[in-house]
Formats: structure tokens, C-alpha cells, sequence
């Protein structure tokens, strides 16, 4: 038997401080993107797009590894929190996965010519999209709140493997995807300092707003978890 | 867990398609069917390229494993002997394990008809049959540590049919993807390809096995 309790929890003390770190990270960044920073010599002004698009990627990447361990601490715990964390941080993965395509695919139009590529890293991404619309339907068609955090969480584990696929397609296959600029095995960063601040400072910005919207989206599912177990009760 | 177990479950299951192999019969008339139609979809000259085929082999044999393996868990369900089987001795994970090793025999012979009818409707020209052959074993072993698993995750659910393809499909990727390669590197003569395909197969096999085992005793209720 499952048991929940919605209460305030330092997560939610702290949520007030997130949202206006995020709000003046966000600012910041996009200061330092928009015009701080300069152009790319062959992309010209388009390379903006990509700050974004590379946070927005980042953030992908970290809400499902969430998933993947929050997942593990269900199974183990059996913990309903757990299974809060871990659909909360796939909602906001999903979300952040569809704006990476999108975002790509804006900035592909003028750098490649094409909104679509088949490229290696353009359809792992679209496939780690699909997978994880999978995770929120299953979970979308069981009513009993432990077995579906189950199976649940037994997905998200399996679905964590696509994750290095993604990163690390453009070194596998042949590829127009530019290969990892910042997450490279040597932990040298190819790109222009101010190119790389700028990016550091939005994929900071975007964490925050993760903070910030997990600990919006933990509190809700935890209210609604309490409202069904009062219901069953 | 142990061999043995593992061992009874997956006659168990041969013994269930032998009686009933509605399963089977289901998988080959629908890969038949399916390697038909695509080809002629796509037209047999471009079908009867080797990466076309194979790819057209290959998406047949996922759609092909999703019956079989789905099946499998209808029998129990409709004969209600879902607790039964949960109680046998081994545990869960011997009933992954068994019924893993079980549909991968079945899909064996799926696999050698759906192959036999490419290579013959599209008189297909196979370079290396050897290796051919490692690379259909590699991928043929690739495909029910995945089905299992989701198959066993979306067994209670309501639209569970629609469910599992739209599930197990994404993940299998990299496998379709291999499988594909691989085939094709086999049949146009690419001995290294070939063998490095399969080495992928194998891998991703092993690892869906080891993640099937440890967390699935979980996802059957």
C-alpha cells in the first residue's frame, strides 16, 4: 500500500529564491548571447540560436538522468516522492527535448539549408522524444498509483540508455551534427572564451529554471497524489 | 535463479506453441505478408538493393517479434494462468529468462522463413551467407530482451496493443539500425562491417538481458 502526504518541504521554501535566480540568471545569459558575445566567423549571427538550442539540449540530458535515478530510488524505497520526481522531471524533459528539435531546426534552415536532416544526432534526439511520450502515456493509462509508478519507474530506467546515444552519435556515425564542442572526452572545450561563458552562463540560467519548475511540478504531483489516496482512503 | 530454471520455463513455453501455435503461425503469415507488400510498395528493383532489403527484413521481424512475444503473455492471460507461472520455481527473473531464450527459438524460425522469402522473391545476390547467417543469429538474439521487458510492462494496461509498438519500437533503434548494416555489409561482401554489426547486436543483447533480469521481476504482477 502506498502512502503520501502533501506538505511544504525545503524544496518549496526555496522555490520563491529559484524563480528569481532564474529570472536573473535567464537575463543575464541572454545578455551575454545576444550581445556580449560576438558573432561566428562563418555563421554570422545565427550562432545565437545555438546557446539556447545547447541549453535547451543540456537540460534534456539532466531531467532524464532524473528520471533514471529518482527511478532507481522508487524501486528501492518505494517512496511515492520518488515517482513525483521522476514524472515531473520527464514532463519538463519532454517539453525541453521538443524545443531542442525545434530550435535545431531553426538554425538548420540557414546553416544547412534544410529545417530536417537525417543526421545521426537530429534522430537519436527525435527517437529519445518518442521514447519518453511513451513513458508519460503508460503512465497516463493505470489508475492504481503503485503499479503505475512501477512501471514507471522501471521505464525510466531502461529509457536512460538512450541518453549517451544521443551524445555520443556524432562520434559514432558520420555526421553533419558539429561533433561536442563542451562535453568532450579530452575536457577541452573547443570554442571562442566569450562564446563559452555565454554558454555557460544560459546553461546555468536553464538549471535554475529546472530547479524551479521541479520544484513546482514535485508539488503538484504530490498534492495529487495526497487527493487520490484521500479519495481511496 | 539457475539454468535449470530458466531451462523448464522455456520448454514450458515450446511445449504452449506446440499445442497452440497460434503465435507462430501469426508471426510467419505476417512477415510473409508484410515483406510482400513492402517490396512491392517500394518496387521489386529497389527493393532487392541490400540495404533496402535488409531494412525491409529487418522493420518485418520487429513488427513479427511484437506477436510472438505478445502472444505468449495472451496465452496466460486468456487461460488465466498468469499466477500460476508467476509461482513456479526460479522466480520472475527465470521467467524472463525462460521466455526470453523460448521467443528467440521461435523468432529463429520466423526469421529463416522471412529471410528464405526475401532472398528468393527478390533473388537477392548474398555475397557472404556465413556471415549473413551471424549477423541474422546476432539480431534475431538482439530483439526479445526488449520485447520481454516491455511486452511484460504493458501487460495489464488497457490499449496494451497499441501501446508496445509504440513503446518498443524507439528503443529498438540502434538494433534495426545494426541489424540493417549488418545484413547489408553481409550480402554486398563487407566482411568487417558485417562482423562489427553483429558485434553491436550481441552487445546490445547482453545488456538488455542483464537490465531485463535485474529489474523486471518488478514490472510482473
Amino acid at each position: 500500500m502506498i502512502s503520501t502526504t502533501a506538505k511544504t518541504t525545503s524544496a518549496l521554501r526555496a522555490r520563491p529564491f529559484l524563480g528569481a535566480a532564474s529570472v536573473v540568471a535567464l537575463f543575464t545569459a541572454l545578455w551575454m548571447a545576444l550581445v556580449w558575445s560576438p558573432p561566428d566567423a562563418a555563421m554570422g549571427n545565427v550562432v545565437r540560436i545555438l546557446y539556447v538550442h545547447v541549453a535547451n539540449a543540456w537540460l534534456a540530458y539532466l531531467a532524464f538522468i532524473v528520471v533514471f535515478v529518482a527511478s532507481v530510488a522508487y524501486l528501492w524505497t518505494k517512496r511515492p516522492v520518488f515517482d513525483a520526481i521522476a514524472v515531473s522531471s520527464a514532463e519538463i524533459g519532454v517539453l525541453f527535448t521538443g524545443l531542442t528539435l525545434v530550435l535545431g531546426s531553426i538554425w538548420a534552415e540557414p546553416t544547412w539549408g534544410v529545417w530536417w536532416s537525417w543526421e545521426p544526432r537530429v534522430i537519436t534526439t527525435a527517437v529519445m522524444f518518442a521514447m519518453y511520450v511513451g513513458y508519460l502515456l503508460i503512465r497516463n493509462l493505470s489508475d492504481d498509483l503503485e503499479r503505475r509508478a512501477t512501471r514507471a519507474a522501471i521505464l525510466g530506467i531502461v529509457l536512460v540508455v538512450d541518453v549517451p546515444i544521443v551524445h555520443l552519435s556524432v562520434t559514432w556515425m558520420n555526421a553533419l551534427h558539429q561533433l561536442p564542442s563542451v562535453l568532450r572526452p579530452d575536457l577541452a572545450p573547443t570554442l571562442d572564451p566569450s562564446m563559452l561563458a555565454a554558454l555557460i552562463a544560459m546553461t546555468i540560467a536553464f538549471t535554475f529554471l529546472y530547479a524551479y519548475l521541479m520544484t513546482a511540478r514535485v508539488d503538484i504531483e504530490r498534492r495529487r497524489q495526497a487527493r487520490i489516496m484521500a479519495a481511496r482512503a | 535463479m539457475t539454468l535449470r530454471h530458466i531451462r523448464i520455463i522455456a520448454a514450458r513455453e515450446a511445449l504452449a506453441e506446440r499445442g497452440q501455435p497460434d503465435g507462430l503461425v501469426s508471426a510467419v503469415t505476417f512477415i510473409a505478408t508484410l515483406i510482400l507488400v513492402e517490396s512491392l510498395a517500394v518496387g521489386p528493383l529497389a527493393a532487392s538493393q541490400p540495404a533496402v532489403a535488409a531494412a525491409l527484413f529487418w522493420i518485418a521481424m520487429a513488427f513479427a517479434a511484437i506477436i510472438v512475444t505478445s502472444r505468449s503473455f495472451e496465452r496466460e492471460l486468456e487461460d488465466d494462468a498468469l499466477g500460476a507461472v508467476l509461482a513456479l520455481p526460479g522466480g520472475r527473473d527465470a521467467i524472463y529468462g525462460g521466455k526470453v531464450v523460448a521467443l528467440a527459438a521461435l523468432l529463429a524460425l520466423v526469421a529463416a522463413v522471412g529471410g528464405g522469402l526475401s532472398l528468393v522473391l527478390l533473388s537477392l545476390d548474398v555475397a557472404l551467407p556465413g556471415h549473413l547467417l551471424t549477423v541474422a543469429a546476432a539480431g534475431v538474439l538482439s530483439l526479445p530482451p526488449v520485447m520481454v521487458l516491455f511486452v511484460a510492462l504493458a501487460l495489464r494496461l488497457r490499449s496494451r496493443g497499441t501501446l508496445v509498438p509504440i513503446l518498443v519500437l524507439p528503443v529498438l533503434v540502434p538494433q534495426l539500425v545494426a541489424a540493417t548494416n549488418g545484413t547489408a555489409a553481409a550480402m554486398s561482401g563487407d566482411t568487417a562491417g558485417a562482423l562489427g554489426w553483429a558485434g553491436l547486436l550481441v552487445a546490445f543483447a547482453l545488456v538488455y538481458s542483464v537490465l531485463g533480469l535485474t529489474i523486471v521481476p518488478a514490472a510482473l504482477e
